[in-house]
């Protein structure tokens, strides 16, 4: 979809506009899906990180995988990359990728909750 | 509609809960492949998404699952998978997925295919409905709604090989209405079929429920009674006579007398108990009761 539009940095973590139209236009419903996304990514996260620490390459491809579906769902799409490259690198074994991946994932995400909370109106 | 909704994913969940609750589904909710394989067995559930990648069992497998398992509902299955497994599509079809969304879903399309799987249900419904409908039409006379013929001697061939088992003895009773030639000669034949129908009702109320009647031909009618000896077959008879002797009957124009002449017969009477052996000699005790007067019962 967005693929052109790598939000790293200075742009926006969410295509507000683009998640709106998705799940029905109610800012509502997008913020309750965001407070549901933000504490089930907190736990994948962990997750996440002692399976790389581990080296268990199969749970690095699932979970890559499972936020990488969340959050396509709310166009997050900087973080879908970062899962993606997760999964990637849990299926082609490539543990480097997924530690570079992982730290990338754990920015992206920083920057979606200073995003929320700035916005908390 | 009930329908059940396999996703693993909270947000996902959450999203597809709002969107097909609004639609005007009801729905079930299953967060992983175990708890979708539990609820997948309530009969009311004819529509199902189910996500693809879940922890446990997975869409795939509740798939296969649900046609190898098929009741008597046909499930319709959507399955939900990323983009970039668009290749498996195949595979998702060969296990019986009906149709096939990639993810993110796209909801005003999720609606759509929805419906698409609402129609052919009801469709489904529908045919299921007409054959039921069918298979009555052939195995009842279309007169009394009695069992045919060919039904109620299928009735007692079953039951004679099961008595045969089980020891248990069979009885018929062949019910004839009295002068039924005279009242269509005289009334009309259309006096004659509320005359038949009425008599129908009536036995059929005096049966136990594990007994059955049928419309053997013309005016004559074939009672089997499962597990019953030849004095309480006559017991039974005498009760049905007096059902229909103990009235009057009302047809269009008139009240009208009706009796009826009952031959019992026993299969523990027999020594080789056919369902043909049996009717027979029904029948001819019943000849004894026409030859004997009428309005009575006659047994062995």
């Amino acid at each position: 979809m967005n693929q052109a539009k790598k939000s790293q940095g200075t742009s926006s973590p969410i295509d507000i506009e683009d998640a709106l139209a998705r799940i029905g236009g109610d800012p509502d419903f997008l913020r309750e899906l965001l407070d549901l996304y933000i504490e089930d990514f907190s736990f994948r996260y962990a997750l996440l990180d002692k399976a790389v620490h581990r080296g268990d390459l199969k749970a690095i491809a699932e979970l890559g995988h499972t936020i990488k579906g969340s959050s396509a769902n709310l166009s997050l799409s900087s973080l879908q990359e970062h899962a993606f490259e997760l999964e990637k690198a849990g299926k082609n074994g490539d543990l480097g990728k997924a530690r570079a991946s992982l730290a990338a994932l754990g920015t992206e995400f920083r920057r979606l909750k200073v995003y929320m909370a700035t916005r908390a109106d | 509609m009930k329908i059940l909704v396999a996703e693993d994913d909270r947000v996902s969940l959450r999203i597809l809960e709002k969107n097909i609750g609004a639609w005007g589904y009801d729905i079930i909710v299953a967060r992983n492949g175990d708890q979708a394989l539990r609820k997948i067995g309530d009969k009311n559930v004819r529509l199902a998404i189910l996500d693809w990648m879940m922890p446990g069992i997975n869409g795939l497998e509740i798939c296969r699952h649900i046609r190898q398992n098929n009741g008597s509902n046909y499930i319709y299955v959507i399955l939900l998978t990323s983009r970039d497994r668009s290749q498996d599509i195949l595979e998702g079809l060969e296990a019986g997925a009906d149709d096939y969304m990639t993810k993110p879903v796209n909801f005003l399309e999720l609606k759509a295919r929805l419906q698409t799987g609402r129609r052919i249900i009801e469709l489904e419904d529908k045919l299921l409905e007409s054959n039921r409908k069918l298979k009555d039409l052939a195995s009842h006379d279309s007169l009394t709604s009695l069992l045919n013929r060919a039904n109620i001697m299928k009735f007692l061939e079953e039951n004679l090989d099961r008595g045969k088992r089980e020891k248990q003895p069979v009885s018929t009773i062949m019910v004839d209405i009295d002068e039924f030639k005279r009242t269509n000669d005289t009334y009309g034949h259309f006096a004659g079929d509320i005359v038949l129908i009425q008599v129908a009702k009536r036995l059929e109320r005096c049966l136990r429920k594990y007994d059955k009647i049928g419309r053997y031909g013309g005016d004559e009618m074939l009672v089997v009674l499962p597990g019953c000896g030849l004095k309480e077959a006559g017991e039974i008879a005498e009760r049905l006579r007096l059902a229909v002797v103990g009235a009057k009957f009302k047809t269009l124009a008139r009240v009208l007398d009706i009796s009826i002449t009952l031959g019992c017969s026993s299969s523990a009477g027999l020594s080789r108990p056919t369902p043909e052996a049996l009717v027979k000699a029904s029948d001819a005790a019943l000849y004894r009761g026409k030859k004997q007067g009428k309005n009575c019962v006659v047994t062995g």
